[in-house]
């Protein structure tokens, strides 16, 4: 009897524990303190994730939105919750996959979200879209636009290209280079100084792959680029790609990148960027806040596009786009109040965001801006020239094929494999 | 009291709440791992059962054959240079000799330290242009043997190893040492008297009255080298080119960038699977030399 009554009570313990382990937590999240008086009169609370920790540069900007969206609708609270940039990637992937998603989150465009699109945890928002076309450009939209239909509302736009020490330019008597020769002119005059001409970051390969993506736009132009790396065209066949390919090879082989940057984190190759022992470094609009704040003479530098490498590309096409964006939880308890507030503080976060230097506004610019660095508005004025902008192939590939894209950057590099069989890998990755 | 011990009812009632601690935190996701080892799946959309397939395109791979290499190194480096290291100077340092006590703390520092804090203080070491290696190394001159360490495929591995295996000394050092000290202090003060020096009471009383806290060591050392992975991901991402990948950073990547949760599972699985049967036969061989 004693074991019978031992054995239920253990299957029910287990039984108990599995259950409470698998149920889902109700979450009753009520705000607490300040609000209490609000809460009175029918309050509703919006919960939104972001990856603006106190220590990001649109820390500032998501504070000034939520606080102007609340002052504006006085009956709803907002409540922000900040994750670090990579735990985030992990986090939000991991709540989706539970059903925990916030009202509002968050997320990359293109490739990074298309799960969640796919998944039914991303609010279609094609009618709210419509209020605000206006204001938000159809072009910024591409990246939050999944089968035709509007899924995120970006608010910062984003460019890449060649940020280099104007100084160390002048010293040699150099300038901006618009073709691959002059790029090659560039490269060789720094070298036979002793000088490397590019600091990079193999350890991290995105960083690599920000300079490749921009060398291979410039010699296959941005449809082909676009529809190879996202899988959808005929590979990585073209001449241009392997054109790309032998140009990124013979640059090793000259020694235009720092050797060691293989074992170099990007923060430890920008820090020798800043301090002027290297002259450039391809990377996107967000260095222009390192420079601020970390060089010394911050108007040493200065930003150029990536110079056209072939007939494919003119200097004009440029690796960008609004890339950064939020989204909307489709179980959110009142669809309309969250889809609105995200757009109207996509809205305030794109004007606070451009103030601030954190990021070119994806919104119309229907105000003044002062104390712009030079840089920031040369790049504001590279995205309102584009011929045409391609965002980066961390949005454009799936996780998969970029993560072995930057594995392969990272053989090339170290010279495991060579151009051609650089060019196989990537031709198979990206059509199988 | 023996009355308690025979109520079995009530015996059950007191281990009940470590039976479900250790079965919903360490059985349940083991199992959980187990089956969606056998699944593709991105982490977000639908399971799709497919068998052992994310296991043989695993082993098919270079890329996991290249990393249990690297974990099979490590572990002998671990057994081979770590423990060894460990040993003499618990032996050393429990002989009575003086400043016992700082040695004892400035050993075990590095364990107390956060790997992290041991991770930068490494990259700053190793850091090709203006580590503190590098440095030594040309002020002596020697600049011709600088290197980027973590940055070179045929170093990498040595590089990484190093700082892996001095984070633990102190550990497996203060083990052996408390074993040592708890060792009759009669019969080392008789074989004294016999007229055995300090070496043949090392081999022939000490080593073979520790057996049972260097299993234990050992047992520690082996399966934290083969699931080792703090380090590693700080210092190189399993990197240049996989050239310091070992399963765990592989299984990082497998989950966390490529959304591969079923073969990242696999792997895990493989992880628990190599741990369990390499403490057994270490058991086992243990066993052998007791009897």
């Amino acid at each position: 009897m004693k074991k019978r009554l031992a054995a239920i009570l253990i299957a029910t313990f287990t039984l108990c524990s599995i259950l409470s382990g698998c149920g889902k937590t109700t979450d009753s999240s009520a705000p607490t303190g300040a609000d209490d008086s609000a809460k009175a009169g029918g309050a509703q609370t919006l919960k939104i994730w972001s990856i603006a920790t106190e220590g990001d540069s649109s820390h500032h900007a998501y504070e000034a939105a939520i606080a102007d969206y609340m002052s504006a609708h006085p009956d709803v609270t907002v409540e922000m919750e900040t994750f670090e940039n990579e735990s985030y990637k992990t986090k939000i992937k991991t709540v989706a996959a539970s059903d925990e998603l916030p009202d509002i989150y968050f997320t990359w465009g293109g490739g990074f979200s298309q799960p969640f699109v796919e998944a039914g945890k991303a609010l279609n928002l094609d009618s709210y879209y419509t209020d605000y076309q206006d204001e938000l450009p159809q072009g910024t939209m591409s990246y939050a636009t999944y089968d035709g239909s509007v899924y995120g509302v970006p608010y910062v736009v984003s460019i890449s290209g060649i940020f280099y020490n104007k100084k160390m330019f002048e010293q040699y008597g150099l300038s901006e280079p618009k073709t691959w020769d002059d790029l090659m002119n560039v490269t060789k005059t720094f070298l036979d100084n002793g000088i490397t001409p590019f600091g990079v970051s193999v350890k991290e390969a995105w960083v690599m792959a920000m300079f490749n993506d921009a060398l291979t736009l410039k010699c296959v132009g941005p449809e082909m680029l676009d529809k190879a790396f996202t899988g959808s065209g005929t590979g990585y066949e073209d001449a241009g790609f392997t054109d790309a390919a032998e140009k990124l090879s013979e640059l090793f082989k000259m020694g235009a990148f720092d050797k060691n940057a293989a074992a170099l984190s990007n923060d430890e190759a920008v820090s020798e960027f800043l301090a002027g022992t290297v002259p450039m470094y391809v990377t996107g609009a967000w260095l222009d806040g390192s420079i601020q704040s970390g060089a010394e003479n911050p108007d040493d530098f200065s930003f150029m596009p990536f110079p056209a490498c072939s007939d494919q590309a003119v200097l004009e096409d440029s690796m960008g786009g609004a890339q950064d964006m939020l989204m909307v939880n489709p179980k959110t308890k009142d669809a309309d109040l969250a889809a609105n507030a995200a757009f109207e503080i996509a809205k305030s976060l794109s004007k606070y965001g451009y103030q601030d230097g954190a990021g070119l506004a994806a919104w119309k610019v229907d105000y003044e801006v002062e104390g712009q660095s030079p840089i920031s508005e040369r790049m504001a004025e590279c995205v309102n020239e584009a011929n045409s902008l391609t965002v980066w192939s961390g949005t454009l590939m799936s996780a998969e094929d970029y993560t072995d894209y930057q594995s392969a950057l990272q053989e090339f590099f170290v010279g495991n494999i060579d151009s051609k069989t650089f060019v196989e890998t990537m031709n198979k990755m990206l059509t199988e | 009291m023996d009355k308690v011990r025979h109520n079995k009812g009530a015996a059950i009632i007191l281990l009940l709440p470590a039976i479900i601690l250790f079965v919903s935190i360490i059985i349940i996701p083991i199992i959980c791992s187990g089956y969606y080892s056998l699944t593709e799946w991105d982490g977000i959309r639908d399971k799709v059962f497919i068998g052992f397939s994310n296991y043989r395109e695993l082993f098919e791979g270079e890329v996991l054959r290249g990393s249990i290499k690297n974990m099979l190194l490590l572990a002998l480096c671990a057994v081979g240079i770590q423990l060894p290291l460990a040993l003499v100077f618990a032996i050393l340092i429990s002989g009575g000799i003086k400043g016992e006590k700082m040695y004892m703390t400035v050993f075990f520092i590095p364990v107390m330290l956060s790997t992290v804090v041991i991770g930068q203080l490494w990259l700053k070491i190793y850091n090709p242009s203006h580590g503190l290696l590098n440095g030594i190394l040309s002020m002596i001159g020697l600049e011709n043997y600088a290197d980027s360490w973590l940055g070179n495929q045929g170093k990498v591995l040595a590089a990484v190893f190093v700082p892996m295996i001095w984070q633990y000394v102190g550990y497996h050092m203060l083990l052996m040492y408390a074993g040592i000290k708890s060792i009759n202090s009669e019969i080392i003060e008789a074989a004294k008297i016999d007229g055995a020096n300090g070496f043949q009471i090392a081999c022939r009383i000490t080593i073979p009255m520790l057996m049972p806290v260097l299993e234990v060591c050992t047992i520690f050392a082996v399966t934290g080298a083969f699931k080792s992975f703090d380090l590693i991901y700080i210092l190189t991402g399993g990197g240049p080119a996989h050239a310091s990948e070992v399963p765990s950073t592989l299984m990082f990547t497998e989950i966390f960038q490529k959304n591969h949760y079923g073969v990242g599972s696999a792997i895990a699985i493989f992880i628990i699977l190599i741990c369990f049967t390499s403490a057994i036969i270490i058991k086992r061989i243990f066993k052998r030399w007791e009897v």
